[in-house]
C-alpha cells in the first residue's frame, strides 16, 4: 500500500485516486486539444502568409511591370526610326516623366562618341523634382555614367536589367533602382550597341508599399535585391548599406542565412525565423518578384498569430481548473457522506470492542445499503454477545453453585477417611500411614483403618469404577458398610460377602467397587485378607523380597448379590510392610499415554523399602507426579502402608 | 479405541476392539455393543486382542453389557486378552462371572 494512504480513511482514498484519475485524463485532452488547435492554427497561418506574400509580389509587379514597358518601347522605338533630334528626344523623356507616377526618372545614354565629338548631350535625363520636372544632361566629367553599373551591365548581356538599388549622386540625387534596355543600330548587318534607356525607380516608392505590408502588432515585410541587399526594411538602416547575409553573420543566426540564400536563388518558402526587430520567434513567408530578381519577405510573430490559441487554452486551463475544484467538493462531500455512518459505525464499535456492549450504534438510514446491513449485523452480534454473557454468567454462577457444593460433598468424603489413629496412639506394634491424593473430579478411592478389638487391626483400601457424584456416593456407602461389618471376631471374607450382599441390592446403574480388607492381628503378626477385584497390596519382607499378596479370586463388589467371598492367610514377622494401592499409581499417565505400571512402582519399592512410612508414601507420590509430567491427574492416587513392629512369629513361638 | 463388527459365525456376533477402553472411550464402546444388542444380537464375542489397555470405566461398560444380555437370555464372550488386560480381568473377579476365551474359534466352540 502506498504510504499516502497510511492511517487515512476510505474517504480520502476515494477522493485522491478519483481526483488523480480525473487530472490525468483532463491533462490527456488538453494536451491532446492544444496539439490539433495549434497545428490547425500554423496551417492557417502557412496559407494566409503565402496568399499575403503572393498578393503584395503580385501588387509590386504589376506596379514594376508598366515600368519595365516604357523603356523597352522606347529603345523599340529608337532602333527602328530615323535618327532624331536632341529636342525630340528630350521632349519624349519629358513626356515619360511627366505622364507616369511610379517613374522618379528617365535617361537615353548613348554609347559615348556614338555621334563623334559632338556637342550634343549624349545622356539626357529626366527626373521628378517636387511638383515640377528637372533635366540634367549626363555625361559630365563628374558624371561618367558610361561607368555605372545600369548602363554597363546591360551593355554587356545584352539584355534589359534592373539595377542594384544605388544612390544616384549627381543625377536622381536619390536612392533608386534602375531599369536599362540596351538598343543598338544595324550597319551592314551588323548589330551595333548605341547605348540604354533607362526608367528610374524611386526606392522609397517601394519601401511605401513593403511599409504597407503589417502583420499582427509586431510582424512587418522586407525586400532583399539579388545580391542580398535590404531594399526596403523597418530597420533604415540597413537599407542598402547591409546585406541579409551580413546580418546573418552578424547576430550569428544561420537560419536567417539560409533563408537568405534561398531568397537570393529566387525560391518561395516558409520557416520559423527570428525576428531582426524584436527578436521574437516568428515564422517567415517569402517569395521572388517576377520583374526583378529581388525577394519579399514577411514575417509573422508566433506569439501574436497564436494569442487567439493561447487566450483559448488559458480559458480551457482556467476552466479546467474550476472544473477539478468543483469536482474535488463534490467528490469530498459524496465520499464523506457515504463513508460518515461507517465512521460512525467504526466509532461505535470503537466502544463495543472495549467491552461496552450499551454503546448505542448509529441510527441506520438505508437498511438496504451495506452500512444499513453492517449496522444491523452488529446490532443483532451485540445482542447475542448480550444474551451470551447473560447465559454465560447465570451458567458460570450455576456451576460455581454446584462446584462448591461438590466442594463441600468431596470435605464430607475426605472427612469420612481417617487421618490417624488417636484412639490407639502408643501402640508399638504397628505403623501405618495413608494418603489419598484427590483427582480433580469427586472420585471414588477409599480406604480405612480401625482397631476391631485390643489385638485386631483392620485396614481396607477401595476403589469405585467410575467418577462423580455416583462414585462419591457408593464410596460413602461402600466405606460405612466396610465400619458397620468389621465386627468382632468376624473374618474380612465374612465382611465383604456381607456389604456385597447389601451393595448389591439396587444397583440399576451397576456400579462396583473393588475392595481390599485385611485383619493383622498385632499380636501374633498374622494377617488374614479377601479381595474383591482389587490390585493386590504387595508384602515387602525385611529380608527385601516384594511379593504380591495372593489373590483370593473374590469379584469386585455390588456385581454379583450372592458371591462367597474367601480369605487367605500370611503371617508379618517384625519390619514386614505391606503396601496397598489403587490403580491410580499404576495407571498415572504421561502425555505419551504411557502408564506408570507396576514394574516402576515395584522399583520404587525396593528402593524405599527401608524408609519410614510417610518418606515412602510422599516419595512414591513425588515420583508418579514426576511421570505424569503435569498431565491432569485422571484418578484419585491412594496408598496405605502397614509396617509390623510386632514380635510375629518369632513372638508367638517364644510365647508358646 | 477403534470398534467394528469383524464378522458372524452361526449366531455369534464377532465385535474387534483395539486401543484403549478408558473413561473417555467407555461410553462410545457401550452405546455400540448396545446398538447392536438393540438391533438383535444376543450372543457376542469381543476379540479384545488389540486392546492395550481396560480402566475401570471400561470394565463398567463391560459389566453393563453382560447385565444387558443376561435380561435378554444373550451371553457375552471375551476373547484373545493380552496378558495385561487378563490379569485386569482376573484381579477383579470379572473373568469369574464372564468367559474368556483364548480364541475367537474357542469362543465360537462354546455354549
Amino acid at each position: 500500500m502506498p504510504a499516502v494512504f497510511k492511517n487515512r480513511g476510505i474517504a480520502f482514498r476515494l477522493v485522491f485516486l478519483i481526483l488523480i484519475s480525473d487530472a490525468a485524463i483532463f491533462v490527456c485532452i488538453f494536451g491532446y486539444n492544444y496539439r490539433v488547435s495549434r497545428q490547425i492554427i500554423e496551417k492557417d497561418i502557412r496559407a494566409n502568409a503565402r496568399n499575403l506574400v503572393m498578393a503584395t509580389v503580385n501588387r509590386i509587379d504589376t506596379a514594376l511591370l508598366p515600368v519595365e514597358k516604357i523603356p523597352e518601347n522606347l529603345a523599340y522605338f529608337l532602333e527602328n526610326s530615323p535618327p532624331l533630334a536632341e529636342e525630340e528626344l528630350k521632349g519624349l523623356l519629358r513626356a515619360i516623366v511627366e505622364n507616369n507616377p511610379d517613374i522618379y526618372g528617365a535617361a537615353i545614354a548613348f554609347e559615348p562618341r556614338a555621334f563623334g565629338r559632338d556637342t550634343r548631350c549624349q545622356a539626357p535625363y529626366y527626373c521628378k523634382s517636387g511638383d515640377s520636372l528637372r533635366f540634367t544632361c549626363l555625361g559630365s566629367d563628374s558624371y561618367r555614367y558610361f561607368l555605372w553599373d545600369w548602363y554597363r551591365i546591360p551593355q554587356e548581356t545584352r539584355h534589359p536589367v534592373w539595377s542594384e538599388p544605388y544612390y544616384d549622386r549627381g543625377g536622381g540625387d536619390i536612392v533608386m533602382a534602375t531599369y536599362s534596355v540596351p538598343f543598338y543600330q544595324t550597319v551592314s548587318g551588323e548589330r551595333r550597341f548605341m547605348g540604354v534607356v533607362t526608367a528610374d525607380i524611386s526606392l522609397s516608392w517601394l519601401t511605401d508599399i513593403i511599409s504597407s505590408i503589417k502583420t499582427a502588432e509586431s510582424g512587418y515585410a522586407f525586400l532583399v535585391s539579388k545580391k542580398g541587399h535590404f531594399l526596403a526594411h523597418p530597420q533604415t538602416d540597413l537599407v542598402l548599406k547591409k546585406t541579409i547575409f551580413d546580418e546573418a553573420m552578424t547576430r550569428n543566426d544561420p537560419d536567417l542565412y539560409s533563408i537568405g540564400m534561398a531568397m537570393t536563388e529566387g525560391k518561395t518558402g516558409f520557416s520559423p525565423l527570428t525576428s531582426m526587430v524584436t527578436g521574437k520567434a516568428c515564422w517567415i513567408a517569402y517569395a521572388p518578384l517576377a520583374s526583378s530578381n529581388w525577394s519579399l519577405g514577411v514575417l509573422f510573430p508566433q506569439d501574436e498569430l497564436t494569442a487567439d490559441i493561447t487566450r483559448l487554452n488559458h480559458v480551457v486551463w482556467t476552466l479546467g481548473l474550476f472544473g477539478f475544484l468543483l469536482l474535488a467538493g463534490v467528490m469530498i462531500t459524496i465520499a464523506s457522506s457515504i463513508t460518515r455512518p461507517l465512521r460512525d459505525l467504526a466509532t461505535a464499535t470503537e466502544g463495543i470492542a472495549a467491552g461496552n456492549l450499551d454503546v448505542p450504534l448509529p441510527p441506520i438510514k438505508f437498511p438496504r445499503d451495506e452500512v444499513g446491513m453492517l449496522t444491523d449485523a452488529f446490532a443483532r452480534m451485540v445482542d447475542s454477545l448480550k444474551r451470551y454473557i447473560r447465559d454465560l454468567t447465570e451458567t458460570t454462577a450455576q456451576k460455581e453453585r454446584i462446584e462448591s457444593e461438590l466442594r463441600v460433598a468431596r470435605d464430607i468424603q475426605m472427612g469420612m477417611l481417617p487421618k490417624a489413629l488417636p484412639p490407639v496412639t502408643g501402640i508399638l506394634e504397628f505403623d501405618i500411614y495413608a494418603t489419598l491424593e484427590p483427582a480433580r473430579q469427586v472420585g471414588g478411592d477409599l480406604y480405612d483403618f480401625f482397631l476391631v478389638d485390643d489385638d485386631h487391626l483392620c485396614f481396607t483400601i477401595g476403589d469405585v469404577a467410575g467418577k462423580g457424584v455416583s462414585a462419591a456416593l457408593f464410596m460413602t456407602v461402600t466405606q460405612t458398610l466396610n465400619k458397620t461389618k468389621a465386627i468382632q471376631g468376624r473374618g474380612p471374607g465374612e465382611i465383604l460377602s456381607s456389604v456385597n450382599k447389601d451393595l448389591s441390592v439396587e444397583n440399576p446403574s451397576f456400579m462396583f467397587v473393588t475392595v481390599f480388607m485385611g485383619i493383622l492381628n498385632i499380636r501374633t503378626g498374622d494377617l488374614e485378607f479377601s479381595n474383591g477385584g482389587h490390585n493386590p497390596p504387595y508384602l515387602i519382607r525385611t529380608n527385601g523380597t516384594i511379593e504380591a499378596l495372593e489373590l483370593t479370586d473374590g469379584l469386585a463388589l455390588g456385581i454379583e448379590g450372592d458371591f462367597s467371598y474367601l480369605a487367605k492367610k500370611t503371617s508379618l514377622r517384625t519390619g514386614d510392610t505391606v503396601f496397598l494401592y489403587t490403580d491410580g499409581v499404576t495407571e498415572a499417565m504421561n502425555q505419551k499415554k504411557e502408564l506408570f505400571t507396576q514394574k516402576r512402582l515395584e522399583q520404587e519399592l525396593s528402593i524405599r523399602k527401608n524408609q519410614p512410612l510417610d518418606r515412602m508414601a510422599t516419595g512414591i507420590m513425588g515420583r508418579v507426579k514426576a511421570f505424569s509430567e503435569g498431565e491432569p491427574q485422571a484418578d484419585d492416587i491412594t496408598m496405605l502402608i502397614v509396617r509390623f513392629h510386632g514380635q510375629g512369629d518369632q513372638g508367638n513361638i517364644n510365647a508358646q | 479405541m477403534e470398534i467394528e463388527n469383524t464378522g458372524k459365525e452361526k449366531d455369534r456376533f464377532i465385535i474387534t476392539v483395539t486401543g484403549r477402553i478408558d473413561a473417555v472411550t467407555a461410553p462410545e464402546f457401550e452405546t455400540r455393543l448396545l446398538d447392536w444388542i438393540n438391533a438383535g444380537e444376543t450372543r457376542l464375542i469381543v476379540d479384545l486382542g488389540g486392546l492395550e489397555y481396560i480402566s475401570s470405566a471400561g470394565l463398567r461398560s463391560i459389566l453393563t453389557i453382560a447385565k444387558n444380555l443376561k435380561t435378554k437370555q444373550g451371553k457375552l464372550a471375551l476373547c484373545s486378552l493380552r496378558d495385561t488386560v487378563k490379569e485386569v480381568f482376573e484381579i477383579s473377579g470379572f473373568s469369574t462371572i464372564i468367559p474368556v476365551c483364548e480364541s475367537v474359534a474357542a469362543a465360537v466352540k462354546e455354549k
